[in-house]
Parts: structure tokens; sequence; C-alpha cells
């Protein structure tokens, strides 16, 4: 069996005395997908940050790929992809400028070239020299998927994906979503409601009062899974 | 190495392309120069020490200036949780935030000379060549000092004031060295006299250099 890319132990955070997690345990193996579903302030997106290795956890532990979070280096950093609230983009570069920038870091040969594919997916390439903070919310949302995706990483944490896009953008999202996990990428999102992502088998778990509730699967999500298992098997 | 000089490029790209920090710098610099001159006794002001106490005041608010700029940048939409997050180490990071507040403060410095000496009365001579080592020195210690500081002082409310009250009582060592070797260079004393405070801005500049280096991972993360 597969090891856990993403696996919690009583994972807890508090901020004085409050408690915005509390006994989270979360097991996520490769090529899986979960939504964690729950309302503002939830900490959704403190759970994020701790599994990408930004934030530490005050209780328990957080193990990526095996590593704890708070010591992932370099080597385990470059396989984690997030898409944050703030898009991580720099506002007076173009497009490009950042794609190009965020493909140096991640030591991506031919980074120009990269980025120029990349702009291609999320459908930007007449936007490439248009600097960001000219782009619409919609247009830098998908520009951060691709900064978010751009090294093909192992594990994607997405903090709601799909919050104040036009039906475009979310469609873009959801095929580069499903592409990642179709070649074995593991997703950690969050969302306020269930998203409809067709062809993506996915777990939803609800984070309500600091603590972490799977929901039972329903017949459509189960369905959605036999039929990405079986187009996956088809070759599409 | 290639993080290192994509984030250089990155930031001298954004300094070029809005110009905020150099202008921002140099106009600072000349407010201090004024000041200076028309503050001094207008005997006394011809004098080099003079000259050298103004521009090392100049140097001091400009490089909190400088150094706040290169961390500023990484705030909009959260910038510096995506450096954090990509594979490079936070030493690298605090080495390219380094070198771009000290590229972005030797540019100021090179106008605050330019008008130090026609403020001052000085001569466009062989003694400006003789300033050049002890404000580079100087440049890297506060260049180093004013970085970490910064990457502090980013993370509180009071982030502006804090960095000052932090930043200028630590570097009074380096500060009066640096104004005493100005001074002898521009006075003309023999290089052995002004050696002796080189030394303390090079053991200044090797403490706070290596501090940030390996401190700067710690002050960054976020709890």
């Amino acid at each position: 069996m597969a090891a856990p890319v993403v696996e919690t132990h009583e994972l807890g955070k508090t901020y004085g005395q409050h408690h915005v997690l509390r006994d989270l345990d979360l097991r996520l193996l490769p090529g899986r997908a979960i939504f964690i579903v729950g309302a503002n302030g939830a900490g959704k997106s403190t759970l994020l940050r701790i599994l990408a290795g930004l934030s530490a956890p005050t209780a328990g532990r957080a193990l990526i790929f095996g590593l704890d979070s708070r010591r992932l280096g370099p080597r385990y950093r470059r396989r984690i992809g997030m898409l944050a609230h703030q898009s991580y983009l720099y506002p007076n570069l173009t497009a490009r400028e950042n794609l190009e920038f965020c493909a140096e870091l991640y030591a991506i040969s031919d980074p120009r070239g990269s980025a120029a594919r990349w702009l291609e997916r999320v459908g930007l390439e007449r936007f490439a020299e248009r600097r960001v903070r000219a782009l619409s919310r919609g247009m830098e949302q998908r520009l951060a998927a691709a900064r978010a995706m751009i090294a093909d990483p192992g594990l994607l944490l997405l903090d709601e994906p799909f919050a104040s896009l036009d039906s475009e953008a979310v469609q873009i999202i959801m095929s580069l979503i499903r592409e990642a996990v179709a070649r074995g990428a593991s997703l950690v999102a969050s969302a306020h409601v269930v998203p409809e992502v067709q062809d993506l088998e996915f777990e939803v778990f609800d984070l309500a009062r600091a603590t972490l509730t799977r929901r039972p699967p329903t017949r459509d999500s189960a369905d959605a899974g036999r039929i990405a298992r079986l187009r996956s098997l088809l070759g599409r | 190495m290639a993080a290192f000089a994509a984030i250089l490029r990155k930031d001298l790209r954004l300094e070029l392309r809005s110009g905020e920090s150099t202008v921002a710098l140099l106009a600072i610099s000349l407010l201090i120069l004024v000041v200076m001159v028309f503050a001094l006794d207008a005997s006394r002001a011809r004098g080099a020490e003079s000259a050298a106490g103004a521009l090392w005041v100049a140097l001091v608010f400009s490089g909190m200036l400088g150094a706040t700029r290169a961390l500023l940048a990484e705030r909009d939409n959260n910038c510096i949780r995506g450096l954090l997050l990509s594979p490079i180490e936070p030493s690298t990071l605090y080495a390219a935030k380094l070198a771009a507040a000290f590229i972005f403060m030797a540019i100021a410095e090179i106008g605050s000379v330019i008008l130090m000496v026609l403020f001052f009365n000085l001569n466009f001579d062989i003694t400006l060549i003789r300033l050049a080592p002890i404000l580079a020195l100087g440049t890297l210690g506060f260049a180093a000092l004013a970085t970490l500081l910064a990457a502090i002082s980013n993370r509180t409310r009071m982030g502006d004031l804090l960095l000052p009250i932090l930043a200028v009582p630590i570097f009074v060592p380096a500060l009066i060295a640096g104004v005493k070797a100005s001074a002898s260079a521009l006075g003309g004393t023999p290089e052995s006299a002004i050696a002796e405070w080189l030394k303390i801005l090079i053991a200044f500049d090797v403490l706070f250099v290596t501090a940030g280096y390996l401190l700067f991972e710690y002050v960054v993360r976020e709890d």
C-alpha cells in the first residue's frame, strides 16, 4: 500500500485561548482528493497553511510525504503547489514575468517556454504582457492556479479555488485539477459548499467547531468516481 | 545561486519599473544634507568631520527606507508566503534581499556623496576614492542589520516605528567607526589611522551578515 501523502495525528491549532483546530486526524493517499467544507472562519485556511508548512500546529503533528510539515526541505516543498486566497503574484510584474519567476524558483528548465505553455493552458496567452494589477479577479486566480501547478506538484493545496469566479475560470481550474489528480497528484481543497466537480472522485470532510468529520459518500460522488476511473481506463 | 539571481533580478526589475525606492532614498538624502548644512555653523559646516557626519546620517535614514522597501515588495498579495513555499532556502532569500537593499542604498549614496561635495564645499578628488571602501562596508553592515530587522518589523503593526528604534542603537558602533573613518579619509589622514576604524566596520559586517543568514528563517516564518 502506498505511503500517505498527508497524515495528521491529533493536529491542533490555537490562537490564544481560541481553538481553531482540535484533534484532527486525516490521511490522504497518492492520487486521492478531499474537499474540506466549512463556514468562514472555520479554520480551513489555517489547516491548509499547516499542511503547506507555512504555519506550525500547536498540538499534534502533520506529516507531508512522511516528513514533519515544519521540517520540509526544498526537495519536499518543490512537490507542494498552493493556491491561496491571496495570489502570491507580484502586481507590478506581467503575467509572463510572474510565471517565469516562479519557474526559475522551482528550477524548471526553460522557464520562458514553461511560462508560455501555462499561460496557454489557463487561457491567458493574450494577456501575457499585461501586469497582474490590471488583470480581473478571475484572470488573476487562473494565473495563480498556473503558478501553483507549474512544477507539477505531488500535493495540491487549494484554498477556495472557485470563490468569486466566473464559469469560464471555474471550468479551467476544474480541468487543471482533474488533470493533476489523473497524473497522480493528491488534492486537499477547501470550499464553503461541496463543489460540483465532474469526473473527479473525492471525499468530503466537514470542518466545524474546530473538528473534522468525514461526510458519508453520496451516490453522485461515488458515480463520479466510477466514471472517472472508467474514462481513465478508456484512455481519456 | 539561480534562485538568488532570480529574486534579485525580480527586485531590480520592480524597482526599475516604479523607481519608488531610489527616488525616495535620494530625496531623503538630499533633505538630510540640506538640513545639516543649515543646522551646522557656517565655518564648521565646511569641515571634513561635519561632512562625514552628515553623510552617515543620510546613510542611516536611506538605509532604513531601502531595507524596508526591499521587503515591502513581498507584502503585496502575500508574495512572501509564495517564496517561503518555494524550494529555496530562507538564507538565499535573505541574501537576495540584502543584495537588493545594498544596491538601492549604494545608488542613493552615490547621489549623497555628490551632494555632500557640493554642499560642504569639498573637492572632487582622490579623497572620494578613499571614502568608497568605508561607505561600502558601512552600507553592507547597515543593509544586513536593517534587512533582518525589517523582516521582524514587517510582521508587526508598529513595524515602521520599530525598525529605527531597533536598528539605530545597534548600528551605533559601526556608525562611530564609519564617521571617524570617513572624516579621516576626507581630511587626508594616513591610511593606517583609517585601518583601525575599518576593522570595526568589517567585524560589524561579518557579525550581522552571519546573524541574518542564520536567523532569517526564524523571523520570516509564521507562528
